[in-house]
């Protein structure tokens, strides 16, 4: 028992800073905030570094041998995300049902997030109920996306939504991952049969049938998904998910071209064909022409963006809420890196997307490691999406592409966000864990 | 095998990541400092919602712009909707403009005047002490200009001659400040109602109304020959008489003369020109100084850049007034003689604001010597104790700039009074008289404009001139004059000329 908790020492050692940063962060906010140094808000700091530990200490226990960068990289992303909502008005957000507050709230499903990280993480010893059912998956995914359209409740102008009682679903976090975990089987399956082979009309090099096939498929599907829940970006990166994976079962950048071209075709065409699409192209390029209306959540992110500067306003430090309303719009969710920008500065962005950066290298390093074609192509979807994910989202903040609804995994507020992400990371520590080459039976007790 | 597609895959991604760390480069580093100046910036809109604003008081002590906190929200109220435009608005809802934009920070408290101050209360931590605005406006000369625009769509501009000081401005149509200053919630309605007007009240015409000058600008034609010495008064051009009747050929092009109602055409000299407003005569004397002559005369005024009202390097944007259309280098060359001789008398691509052509009014009263303009005459302060207010700045005549000499500016302003009393010019600028509005042995300097707008609109109507502008007087008012599309300069804005100069020489007691 004493062994197996002093595994994973790397995970451990790497997991001190990221814990200690919450206290830090909690207790400098509260001092901007009232001018008291008080030990109340180190509860939110406990109660993060016993999640997380307790995660690590359940894979050391379990005799884990995945990944030991992955979970300090989004662990660090996650304290960053607690902070800032700590920081920011507890009744934004949280579910009535609880009581808990915004903060405390997101608590709760770290706790539940951490958890089934380690359940799937330390559970699934054997893909086979992935790779196998990779239509059901699809088609599972499939019907969620029409039940979405459907059923779903508009929030801030994008039908992303399903309410059940007390608790708001996103289901597209949901359908992400079983996108991903249909394309790698259906890839995997069919990409040596097919290797090499193309289909040319004229001058134009398209991918064969097979892939071409599922292509048509996704990319109607991410059209409906512009025009029926009016939102660009959940739809950027279910193709661009899609996109990063043929590239990698084929290694072909022409389908990957092909792909874009069809995308920005695409979307050009919604552009002319639906005013709600034309009206977030219009106010992505120009905000300022309605600064007070359709403009106004990215110009108050461009603003909040130049008062943090360089070094930031410091934690708590940022503009008040005016009349109980604040600056940006979704500052705890889709907004949160315009936060981050403001109060920790360029500094403090630019870490974030480090950390993000280190995601991806990981997640690419699981993938290369992993011990066959799906096994590669499962990871390398999962962690695009979450890597594509944050660089959407970002980049929307940043006024880089059309702003959209969707979160920034590990930081922002909202439990389905995290739920699926943390199921991301134990399905890539799953692959990992699985990879590594199996010590003798008689071996480990030597370790 | 396909993970070798792996790293090529992590280098694009990683691409991205560049193109954001790009931007967030240009939006917290770069652009970072304009974007914090904006007035629609919540910083400051969040600086300036719960916190008392300074007092504007105009040159009389009078109130024309006060902040009332009301339930923890500053209401700003405003005195008089004559001085809306050059007073501005500062709304919690849509930022600021005109004075409360450009005094913003000192109103707020944001800035102290002394920068050292600056540094101890930073230190301190002191929360922000507003500072009250001396204005050099006077209420009663600004209110009774606007009463005689009434109507009328366009703006009328009065400066001392001899300090610069911005004695009116004032812009028609206007509207309520208040109304949009007070309350957030019902700040919507009104403002969506004033960007809707099709006659643009939110624009201030004094300082960026941008209006074909007309005859008016013979004034500067007349005082940029006469400093470069390409005419003297008593210039005449032997050709004139005949082209008076049969028009004038420049390049090709036929400039003809405006219907001069039955004034029999002579060989003129500048005054007779001057009093007819002959076009022909002045497209001469366009030609005799040059294109390259004509254009740095007009820059001498202020023309092809954009200006400020002060004090200080900032303050209350105006136009740009131009020859030709505007480069990033100024303004860029005439076509060819024909564009020139036209602009000599000021159609051709000629533009200008009534700022501006007060300015060239007042030069020429103030012997050629441009004052800079300038609308806050002092900053006050409230004593921390609880005391009366202290002045913490305050200003005279802050800048000044020789444009021509004074021989020029006395022979334009001969000609210029000429147009007002001679027998030639009273039937165009005699309505600008002061002495037609009670005030009796003061010789007024004036000139009337008809800018021609085509396509069958009616001209704009324009005026410029000083007073009192009788040789060892001490000029006390220049002022420019426009009523958009009201006819003959003579009609309508020299009237208005004359009775606003005739009400200053009241009230200052001629």
């Amino acid at each position: 028992m004493v062994l197996r908790l002093a595994g994973r020492r790397t995970e451990l050692s790497l997991l001190a800073p990221v814990v200690l940063l919450v206290p830090l962060g909690v207790v400098v906010t509260h001092i901007a905030q009232t001018g008291l140094f008080e030990t109340g808000p180190l509860a939110v700091a406990i109660a993060f570094a016993g999640l997380v530990l307790g995660a690590h200490f359940v894979l050391a226990w379990a005799g884990h041998l995945g990944d030991e960068m992955l979970l300090p990289a989004v662990a660090g992303l996650g304290a960053v995300g607690i902070v800032m909502l700590n920081r920011l008005p507890q009744d934004l957000a949280g579910n009535p049902a609880f009581d808990l507050g915004m903060v405390g709230t997101q608590l709760v499903w770290f706790g539940v997030g951490l958890a089934a990280m380690v359940l799937v993480a330390v559970g699934v010893r054997d893909d086979g109920f992935l790779r196998h059912y990779k239509y059901s998956w699809g088609l599972l995914g499939a019907a969620l996306l029409v039940l979405t359209f459907l059923f779903g409740t508009e929030i801030n102008d994008a039908r992303l939504w399903i309410v059940i009682g007390p608790f708001s679903v996103q289901p597209s976090e949901a359908i992400k991952v079983m996108l991903v975990i249909f394309l790698a089987g259906y890839l995997a399956e069919n990409r040596l049969v097919l290797a090499g082979a193309s289909l040319r009309i004229g001058p134009l090099q398209l991918p064969p049938l097979p892939y071409l096939a599922p292509m048509l498929v996704v990319f109607a599907a991410v059209m409906l998904v512009v025009v029926v829940s009016r939102d660009l970006g959940t739809a950027l990166l279910f193709f661009g998910v899609f996109l990063t994976m043929l590239f990698v079962s084929t290694g072909r950048r022409s389908y990957v071209l092909f792909g874009a071209i069809l995308f920005v075709a695409g979307s050009a065409v919604a552009y002319l064909l639906f005013p709600h699409v034309a009206a977030r192209i219009d106010t992505w390029l120009d905000p300022w022409a309605d600064p007070n209306g359709a403009g106004y959540q990215t110009v108050q992110a461009i603003y909040a963006f130049a008062r943090g500067g360089v070094f930031g306003e410091g934690l708590g430090q940022g503009l008040p809420v005016v009349n109980g309303n604040l600056p940006i719009p979704a500052v705890e969710t889709d907004m949160i890196f315009a936060a981050i920008g403001e109060e920790l500065g360029m500094l403090g962005a630019v870490a974030v997307l480090g950390l993000v950066a280190v995601v991806m290298t990981r997640g690419f390093r699981i993938a290369a490691l992993a011990g066959d074609d799906f096994s590669t192509m499962l990871a390398t979807g999962l962690v695009a999406g979450l890597v594509l994910q944050s660089l959407i989202i970002v980049g929307g903040n940043l006024k880089v592409v059309p702003l959209t609804g969707i979160t920034l995994p590990f930081i922002s507020y909202g439990g389905s966000s995290l739920l699926a992400s943390f199921v991301v990371v134990g399905l890539l520590l799953s692959i990992s864990h699985r990879s590594i080459p199996r010590p003798a039976a008689g071996d480990e007790d030597d370790r | 095998m396909i993970v070798r597609h792996l790293p090529r895959l992590g280098t694009a991604v990683l691409g991205g990541f560049g193109v954001l760390v790009v931007a967030l480069s240009i939006w917290q580093v770069v652009l970072a400092a304009p974007l914090e100046a904006r007035p629609d910036n919540p910083a400051l809109i969040a600086a300036h919602r719960s916190q008392p604003r300074g007092t504007i008081f105009d040159a009389q002590g009078s109130v024309l712009a006060s902040t009332a906190v009301v339930d923890g929200i500053a209401r700003r109220t405003y005195a008089d909707p004559a001085s809306t435009h050059v007073i501005g608005y500062a709304s919690l809802r849509y930022g600021t403009s005109g004075i409360e934009q450009a005094w913003d920070e000192l109103l707020v408290g944001l800035r102290d005047p002394n920068p050292l101050q600056d540094i101890v209360n930073d230190v301190l931590q002191r929360p922000p002490q507003p500072h009250d605005l001396v204005l050099t406006i006077d209420q009663r000369l600004q209110h009774f200009a606007a009463s005689l625009l009434g109507a009328n769509v366009g703006a009328v501009v009065a400066l001392d001659p001899t300090t610069g000081a911005v004695l009116a401005m004032t812009s028609s149509p206007t509207f309520d400040a208040s109304l949009i200053s007070g309350d957030p919630a019902a700040a919507e309605e009104p403002w969506l109602a004033l960007q809707g007007d099709p006659n643009a009240p939110l624009v201030d015409r004094a300082r960026n109304g941008i209006y074909v000058p007309g005859s008016i600008m013979k004034v500067l034609t007349a005082a940029a020959a006469l400093d470069a010495g390409a005419i003297t008064p008593d210039t005449t051009f032997p050709t004139q008489p005949e082209e008076e009747v049969n028009g004038m050929v420049v390049d090709g092009f036929v400039i003809n003369e405006h219907d001069l109602a039955g004034v029999t055409p002579g060989l003129w000299d500048l005054s007779e020109a001057m009093q007819v407003s002959s076009n022909i005569y002045f497209a001469h004397v366009g030609l005799a100084l040059g294109q390259r002559g004509f254009m740095s005369g007009a820059e001498d005024f202020g023309f092809c850049d954009v200006m400020g009202i002060g004090p200080g390097g900032h303050g209350l944007g105006v136009s740009a007034s131009s020859v030709t259309p505007l480069t990033d280098a100024g303004c860029e060359d005439f076509v060819d003689d024909a564009e020139l001789a036209s602009a000599a008398f000021g159609q051709a691509r000629v533009t200008v604001t009534p700022t501006q052509m007060a300015l060239v009014a007042a030069t020429i009263a103030n012997g050629g010597v441009m004052m800079d303009p300038f609308v806050v005459r002092q900053v006050l302060s409230a004593d921390p104790a609880g005391g009366a207010a202290q002045v913490v700045a305050s200003y005279d005549s802050p800048g000044r700039r020789s444009v021509v000499s004074r021989q020029t500016a006395d022979e334009v302003r001969t000609v210029m009074v000429d147009a007002v009393h001679g027998p030639l010019g009273a039937p165009y600028a005699g309505s600008a008289n002061v002495a037609l509005y009670g005030i009796s042995g003061v010789q007024t300097a004036g000139k009337t404009g008809t800018a021609e707008r085509g396509n069958d609109l009616p001209p704009h109507s324009w005026f410029i001139g000083f007073a009192a502008a009788q040789p060892g007087a001490t000029p006390r008012i220049a002022i420019a004059v426009i009523v958009e599309g009201a006819g003959p300069g003579s009609v309508t804005a020299a009237p208005i000329g004359g009775q606003v100069m005739a009400e200053w020489l009241r009230l200052t007691g001629s």
